[in-house]
C-alpha cells in the first residue's frame, strides 16, 4: 500500500508538473509570437512518465485482482448450503439425545 | 454456496476448533455464512460462548445472532431445554419481535406440537402475509408430518407469488426427485439453471434428472447439460465426467440399429475417460483398476 501510493502521488505531481510546464511554454511562445505546435520533448516524456505512474499506483492500490473464470477455487461451488429455511426437526437427533446434558447458565 | 476456498477455510476453521485452538467465534460466523448444517458443533461452541460472560458481552449487538443460531441449532439436536432457554433471553431483549415469534413456532415443531405451531404461524401471517419464511416453515411442517402432497401444494402456492426464490425452487425439486417425479423436477432444474446459470451443481442436478428419465432426446440433452458442468468447473467434477461417459455409453445403446448419422463430438467421452483415469492416479491409484473396467464394461 505504501509504496504504491507514494508512486501514485508522484505520479499526479509529474502530471500537474507538465501541465505547469506547457502553460508556461505557451506563454513564452505568447511573448516570442511563434505557433504553437505541440509542447516540448521533455514534456512529454515526463507526461508519459506520469501517466505510467497513475496507472501502476491504480492498478496496485485498491485491492488485488479477484478471479472471474467460474473454474477456479474462489468461483468454483462445490457444494451448495443446506437449505436451512426448510429444515424439518424428524430425524436421528430425536431417537439419538446427545448424552452431555447442555445448558444455558445465567 | 461454498465455493472451493471457503470450503477449506472452514475445514480449516473446524479442526482449529475442534482441537481446541480457539476461533470459535469465526467458525460460527462463517457457518451462518455460508449456511451449512452443522447443529452440534454450532451448540457445543456456541453455548461454551454464552455461558461466557466475559466472550458474551465482547460480541456486542452480535450476541442476539449468536442466541438465534444456537437455539435452532439446539431445536435440530433435540436439546429442547437450551432452546428454550435462549428464546426466553431474546424474548426479554425483544419482547414484540415476529422473528422471536418464528423461533418459538420452530420450537413447537421441535416438540411436535404441530397444531400449536400451525396456530402460532398463522397468527403470524395475520400480521404480515407476505412473510418468506413463515410461508417457508408451513411447507417444511408439512413435509415433517408427512403430508408430502401438502407441501407441494402449498410450495407450489408459493412460488406462484415468489417466483424468483430459487431456494423455494430447489426444495421443489428435491421433493419431487424424491417422489419419482422427474418431469416436474425437470422443470424446476430448469428455472433454477435459468435465474443462475453459473452454479454449475444445477446443471448436474439437471443432467441427473434427464438421464434418470431416459429416452434418446433426454440422454443427449443430459449429456450436454454434464458437458456444461465440466465446462463451469474446469474438469473438477468427477461426477459430471462420469456422467458423460455414461451417457454416450447408454446413447449407444438406445440408438443402436438406428444407424445414427449424427455422432457428434465423438472425442469428448475418451477425453472425459482420460480425465477420470488422471484423477483416480492421483487421488485414489489403488481404485484405478475398477475404474479402468468400469469404463470397458461401457464399451467406450
Amino acid at each position: 500500500m505504501g509504496l504504491g501510493f507514494m508512486v501514485g502521488v508522484l505520479g499526479v505531481l509529474f502530471l500537474f508538473h507538465a501541465a505547469y510546464s506547457t502553460i508556461q511554454y505557451r506563454g513564452l511562445l505568447k511573448i516570442m509570437e511563434e505557433e504553437f505546435s505541440g509542447p516540448p520533448m521533455n514534456v512529454v516524456l515526463e507526461l508519459l512518465l506520469g501517466f505510467v505512474f497513475c496507472i501502476s499506483a491504480a492498478l496496485t492500490v485498491p485491492g488485488n485482482f479477484l478471479s472471474i473464470h467460474p473454474d477456479s477455487e474462489e468461483n468454483r461451488i462445490v457444494s451448495l448450503s443446506a437449505n436451512l429455511d426448510f429444515m424439518i426437526f424428524n430425524h436421528r437427533a430425536k431417537a439419538l439425545p446427545s448424552e452431555t446434558d447442555m445448558k444455558l447458565k445465567h | 454456496m461454498v465455493s472451493k476456498t471457503e470450503e477449506t477455510q472452514l475445514n480449516r476453521l473446524e479442526n482449529q476448533v475442534d482441537n481446541g485452538g480457539g476461533g470459535a467465534w469465526e467458525y460460527l460466523c462463517l457457518v451462518r455464512k455460508l449456511k451449512v448444517r452443522r447443529s452440534e458443533k454450532v451448540l457445543k461452541y456456541g453455548l461454551s460462548i454464552l455461558n461466557d460472560p466475559k466472550k458474551r458481552s465482547a460480541l456486542g449487538p452480535e450476541e442476539w445472532t449468536l442466541y438465534e443460531q444456537v437455539a435452532i441449532a439446539a431445536m435440530d439436536c433435540q436439546c429442547l431445554n437450551v432452546a428454550k432457554d435462549c428464546i426466553k433471553a431474546l424474548l426479554k431483549k425483544f419482547p414484540e419481535s415476529k422473528r422471536v415469534g418464528r423461533l418459538e413456532g420452530m420450537l413447537l415443531e421441535a416438540k411436535g406440537l404441530w397444531a400449536e405451531a400451525e396456530k402460532v404461524y398463522s397468527s403470524l401471517l395475520e400480521d404480515n402475509p407476505l412473510d418468506q419464511v413463515i410461508h417457508k416453515r408451513k411447507v417444511a411442517m408439512a413435509k415433517a408430518q408427512g403430508n408430502i402432497s401438502g407441501a407441494i401444494e402449498s410450495l407450489n402456492k408459493y412460488l406462484e407469488i415468489f417466483m424468483a426464490d430459487h431456494d423455494a425452487w430447489r426444495e421443489l425439486a428435491e421433493i419431487y426427485v424424491s417422489l419419482q417425479m422427474y418431469k416436474q423436477a425437470t422443470f424446476c432444474y430448469e428455472e433454477l439453471i435459468l435465474s443462475q446459470p453459473t452454479v454449475p451443481l444445477y446443471h448436474l442436478a439437471y443432467a441427473d434428472v434427464l438421464y434418470t428419465l431416459g429416452g434418446l432426446e433426454n440422454l443427449q440433452t443430459s449429456k450436454k447439460y454434464y458437458a456444461s458442468t465440466i465446462d463451469l468447473t474446469g474438469g473438477k467434477n468427477t461426477r459430471a465426467l462420469l456422467g458423460v461417459c455414461l451417457c454416450t455409453s447408454a446413447i449407444g445403446q438406445v440408438s443402436k440399429g438406428r444407424n445414427k448419422e449424427d455422432k457428434e463430438s465423438p472425442e469428448l467421452q475418451s477425453l472425459a475417460a482420460k480425465a477420470l483415469e488422471k484423477e483416480y492416479r492421483q487421488k485414489a491409484d489403488d481404485k484405478l483398476g475398477l475404474l479402468t473396467s468400469a469404463l470397458r464394461s461401457l464399451k467406450i
